[in-house]
């Protein structure tokens, strides 16, 4: 930390004595004996109760008569800045501040700019005054003026201001008679427009003129022309391609020069050094110089630099250093950015080298983070992995969690083959001791490494059970869906893998995690190792059964899956499971998913033959390779920026994979959301056979050859989708070929449909593709329609598809199915709104009137109300009218309304990312045949779409 | 581009707010309660440089922070800045704030926001650096005192008025005052 030499006190304790002078007595008065010291809810209130007492004063002293004085109008404006500033809504004296702007004063004008960039928004009545005054101070030709308004249209950089100006600050930029401070507000104030709205910023003549300022005589204008530059050619590069020799001979002369030519702008013996820096980051805009006499002139630039780090500090403070080293992390970031002259990439690796162990914590966080990109570079790959120790020991040993991060990231950029095995163990010790926030990108790390790198697949499968003993509660479902993927793909691991597990669940206390991995494995391979009599099938039962009761409801699933596959590889276990599956704990289990799994279960092993039994247990496919689901989850966690940053790490060629398919490819970057990967894992299909299909009769009503035009039978889709708003089971399509059944359960934030597609033609359906595309914040997986998959579909049959559901957040529009095939040779496509919508996911709550009226206050917004008044297009019937909004998924609140008549509900809808409160009033009025609804909701556009919806069912 | 400048206490009382990007008025308050969170916590003698909280834009942002004595100095920039030169930055400001109130302390910038505002324009504007000359920024500082003088001397009456006013104050606040001058 720095010292404090800047910032000291008076040396009694007392105030120090203010100087004399008007500012002196604009103080903040009334609020400041409070509002210093408020650690107590006391002092809290009190604060709030003065602010309010001076908020109440100053509205008054505005709108009184007596017309206030410059000084006064001041003296309250700052105020209410303080304010402001201390987190209190001032929801006036904006019209003051604007009146301020025309002041002739320099003082008013001033506090009048200083209200305005920091309390006005876009509110478009006053926009048009401040232009105003900011149009006149532009053309005032005073440049303290000139400057104000400049500063104003930057702080505010609003869209209206670059409409009026954006013309008008270029020609300012590069008028001759410009003075140096109004030139250098007008860059920044130019590319604070562009940035905001670049295509308000003309590009003109003025551009070269713009490059030109590089040579000008006053280097805060050389510093505010580098940063407007800098952004302007990352659009258009070739415009200013010339900045780059008046760069870099603007920068040979300032680090060439001694440490007092340029008098104000050496900071702290350094020669600007903000100026330097802001150089070397401009030229990372280009690839390295084509002139080879500039690029000769640049590379002495950096050597000169890399070589003055070396000389001994002309000053022993810290400013001194920061100073010299900003520059030289800049100059290495060039070199990095060039990645084309070796000997200066090694040079900059040694540099970094030497800062990994520099006492200075920040240089040390510094050099991590810049070896991180030196990494990626072939050059300096080898040279960077010499390091290695000291990255492990910054690892272990740094005290701020910061620095520990980055050593983390250098040392996953800088493993391959050859080190792999030592950083992977080093991380995994290093997790045990880990903080908390950065374990589970940790755990991502090891498992990508772990995959990526294993040469054997035993050493892989040890790592990750590792990481779920070390961290269990860090490794997510991709993680270990994702070692299942690999053991499953691969039959020269499973033995090790079940071995493995099986030692790991011996453990007295494992995790959750393990459990799940141990179930899946063991069911799935736990053949391989019955051999031994240590771990015969009883035993291998026995060890998961003890796992059984203390495991939450979706492991516990996971394992009842693991028992039945149990009694087809192990017939000797059936008798003992099937005592578990019918234990009264099972069978009369409260969660539905565990009873009805256990009840299939037990039926399936009792009525099943061993053929169908080991039909439908097969050992799992493998799994289709694509982008690891992991390293989707890490990018994820680090935002887009730092993925290429991790694809980079990868560019050593030697690193290509025996591992095929787990590396990234841009073929593949979109695949499907990472949990579709592992099918079955949520919540394994239920093998039972389909519900005995009752429709096959009518599905085969009646076969017209008619395959060039089909009227859809029925309602028309839309209809059908509407009717399904309130009901879950039901005909969604039929045509004369075709019929589309839906069943649907939803639980939670969770469904599961299951769509039954009948052909109801004599001839076979070929290519039968249906897919379900979701546009919006839904997650549809299918989960297992083998039938379906099949691409012929046979006259007369039907098959079945079943689609696991999650709900993300709140959607608006569901997901689509789209029906592809072939009849007869024509090709046959149909596209349906799958009926899945919000209210799907509604859990009905119960409540007391009073509760419901107080929660019915509490969305008192008007946009978290939605109402309509509509005709009834049905008889107003109360029994089905109560039916449908039952379907509709509220519950119905009795003796809440006083008027008997109109019905109340109230649900939440559950999504996975959060909880939507909602509550519905339905007014029927039978004389004039109308509803009236009103919802209420904690989210806008789901009362919307809710009143939307409901209204089109009466 | 630095997108927020932040000045707060060892309690997390915002003492200055600049922010160069459209954010609520809430959403400031919040992102200064959690980048103070995200700041106290941390040891002295620890590096200077943090991920960004979420509420400012996640760890694409850097916070750059100095500690001194009862302050923090906080700048939020992004992956454009370097982070060495902006804390060289910080160390600008905190001397041409010593320059421009003769030894500064916390109360100078409660007195007197709106002249930490005016040193602080003269030296980022829209969230870029403009100068990083101390004599440069210390000159116009001195130059706007200078008309600034020269205005208030026409208002003399209200002068008086004013500082009797401000007399009073200050013996009310001395006491709070003791607890929280800036020591060395």
């Amino acid at each position: 930390m720095v010292t404090m030499e800047v910032l000291r006190t008076c040396s009694d304790g007392q105030i120090k004595r203010r100087r004399p002078g008007a500012v002196a007595h604009i103080c903040i008065p009334s609020t400041l004996g409070v509002s210093c010291d408020c650690t107590t809810a006391l002092y809290k209130e009190a604060e709030i109760k003065r602010i309010n007492k001076e908020l109440a004063n100053i509205r008054s002293k505005f709108k009184g008569d007596k017309a206030l004085d410059g000084y006064s109008k001041k003296k309250y404006v700052c105020k209410l800045l303080f304010i402001f500033l201390l987190g209190h809504d001032i929801d006036f004296g904006h019209m003051e501040a604007v009146n301020l702007l025309s002041s002739n004063k320099y003082t008013e004008k001033q506090i009048g700019y200083l209200f305005i960039s920091v309390l006005v928004n876009s509110n478009s009545e006053l926009i048009r005054l401040i232009n105003n005054a900011i149009k006149n101070d532009l053309a005032s030709r005073n440049p303290t003026f000139m400057c104000l308004a400049l500063h104003c249209i930057a702080n505010v950089g609003s869209r209206e201001m670059g409409e009026a100006f954006a013309a008008d600050i270029p020609r300012i930029l590069v008028a001759g008679d410009s003075m140096d401070s109004v030139k250098q507000s007008a860059a920044l104030c130019l590319l604070r427009l562009y940035k905001a709205s670049p295509d308000l910023v003309p590009m003109g003549e003025w551009t070269a003129r713009v490059v030109h300022l590089l040579n000008d005589q006053h280097m805060g204008v050389v510093t505010a022309a580098v940063s407007l530059i800098t952004c302007l050619c990352k659009k258009n590069p070739d415009d200013f391609k010339t900045c780059i020799s008046l760069a870099v001979s603007r920068l040979s002369r300032i680090v060439s020069s001694a440490s007092t030519d340029l008098q104000d702008y050496t900071y702290y013996f350094v020669p600007a050094p903000w100026l330097s820096v802001k150089l070397l980051r401009l030229l990372q805009s280009y690839p390295p110089p084509e002139d080879a006499a500039v690029k000769g002139r640049l590379v002495e630039c950096l050597e000169t630099v890399l070589n003055k780090a070396q000389e001994p500090p002309k000053s022993k403070k810290v400013q001194h250093s920061n100073a010299k080293n900003a520059i030289l992390f800049e100059t290495i970031s060039l070199i990095i950015h060039y990645d084309s002259e070796p000997n200066l990439l090694v040079r900059a690796c040694n540099q970094l080298g030497q800062f990994l162990q520099h006492r200075e914590t920040n240089l040390r966080y510094l050099a991590l983070e810049s070896m991180c990109t030196l990494a990626s570079s072939e050059f300096s790959h080898e040279a960077v992995k010499t390091h290695i120790d000291t990255v492990i020991n910054a690892l272990k040993t740094e005290r701020d969690v910061s620095v520990r991060q980055r050593a983390a990231d250098l040392l996953y950029a800088m493993c391959d083959r050859s080190n792999a095995k030592q950083i992977v163990s080093e991380m995994l010790r290093y997790l045990e001791t880990a903080d908390y926030a950065i374990r589970e990108e940790i755990v991502l790390k090891v498992a990508i490494l772990a995959e990526k790198y294993a040469v054997d697949y035993s050493w892989y499968v040890d790592t990750i059970l590792n990481l779920i003993r070390i961290a269990g509660d860090y490794v997510s479902e991709e993680v270990w869906y994702r070692v299942l993927q690999i053991v499953t793909n691969r039959d020269d691991v499973q033995g090790y893998a079940a071995k493995t597990v099986f030692e790991a669940l011996q453990a007295p206390a494992c995790h959750e995690n393990m459990v799940k991995v141990g179930g899946y494995i063991l069911g799935e391979f736990g053949n391989l190792i019955a051999g031994d009599p240590r771990s015969s099938p009883p035993v291998q039962f026995s060890l998961l059964h003890s796992k059984f009761h203390l495991c939450s409801v979706a492991t516990r699933a996971l394992l009842l899956s693991t028992y039945i596959k149990f009694i087809n590889l192990f017939p000797e276990t059936k008798a003992t499971i099937q005592g578990v599956l019918r234990a009264g704990s099972q069978l009369r289990n409260a969660d539905v998913e565990l009873q009805q799994r256990a009840v299939e279960y037990l039926t399936l092993s009792s009525v099943a033959s061993t053929d169908v039994l080991a039909t439908v247990l097969e050992e799992m496919p493998p799994f289709p390779e694509r982008e690891s689901s992991i390293l989707a989850k890490l990018k994820r966690k680090k935002g887009p920026g730092a993925a290429s940053a991790l694809d980079d790490g990868r560019r050593d060629p030697s690193s290509n994979d025996i591992n095929g398919g787990v590396e990234p490819t841009p073929s593949t970057v979109s695949t499907p959301s990472p949990s579709a990967d592992l099918l079955g894992l949520r919540a394994a299909p239920p093998p039972a056979a389909p519900p005995a299909s009752a429709g096959a009769g009518n599905l085969l009503v009646d076969v017209f050859d008619g395959p060039a035009a089909q009227p859809s039978l029925g309602p028309t889709p839309e209809e059908a989708f509407l009717r399904f708003v309130c009901k879950n089971n039901g005909v969604l399509f039929e045509n004369q070929l075709l019929q589309i059944g839906v069943k649907s359960e939803f639980r939670q934030n969770l469904g599961r449909m299951y769509l039954f597609y009948g052909n109801k033609t004599s001839v076979q359906f070929q290519n039968f593709s249906p897919t379900v595309v979701h546009p919006g914040d839904l997650q549809t997986h299918i989960l297992s329609a083998p039938p379906a998959l099949r691409s012929q579909v046979d006259g007369g049959a039907q098959v079945q598809q079943v689609l696991n559901i999650e709900c993300l957040r709140d959607f608006l529009t569901p997901p689509l199915l789209s029906v592809r095939f072939r009849y007869g040779g024509a090709p046959q496509a149909l596209t349906l709104k799958l009926p899945v919508t919000i209210n799907k996911f509604f859990q009905p709550t119960e409540m007391a009137a009073q509760d419901f009226f107080q929660r019915w206050k509490q969305l008192s917004l008007p946009q978290q109300e939605a109402q309509k008044i509509f005709k009834a297009n049905h008889p107003m019937d109360a029994e089905v009218t109560k039916a449908k909004l039952l379907g509709f998924g509220s519950a119905l609140l009795d003796n809440v309304d006083p008027n008997p008549e109109n019905f109340v509900g109230a649900g939440i809808i559950q999504t996975k990312a959060l909880q939507v409160g909602c509550l519905l009033r339905l007014e029927p009025n039978a004389q004039a045949q109308m509803y009236r609804l009103t919802l209420r909701t904690s989210k806008e556009p789901v009362s919307r779409h809710l009143c939307e919806l409901l209204a089109q069912q009466f | 581009m630095i997108k927020a400048i932040l000045i707060f206490n060892n309690h997390g009382k915002p003492r200055l707010s600049k922010f160069y990007q459209p954010y609520s008025e809430d959403t400031q308050q919040q992102i200064i309660r959690e980048t103070f969170h995200l700041v106290s916590k941390r040891d002295e003698n620890v590096c200077n440089f943090l991920e960004g909280g979420l509420l400012i834009g996640g760890s694409d942002n850097k916070l750059i922070y100095r500690h001194y004595a009862t302050l923090y100095f906080v700048f939020c920039v992004d992956s454009s800045e370097s982070e060495l030169g902006i804390l060289d930055l910080i160390q600008v400001f905190v001397e041409t704030l010593d320059k421009c109130f003769e030894n500064v302390c916390e109360l100078d910038l409660i007195f007197h926001v709106d002249k930490v505002h005016n040193i602080l324009a003269e030296m980022v504007m829209g969230g870029m650096v403009l100068e990083t000359n101390m004599n440069e920024i210390v000159t116009q500082i001195d130059a706007q005192n200078k008309l600034e003088k020269s205005e208030v001397r026409m208002e003399n009456a209200i002068i008086k008025e004013g500082s009797q006013h401000d007399d009073n104050l200050r013996m009310i606040c001395s006491f709070h005052c003791l607890s929280f001058s800036i020591t060395l």
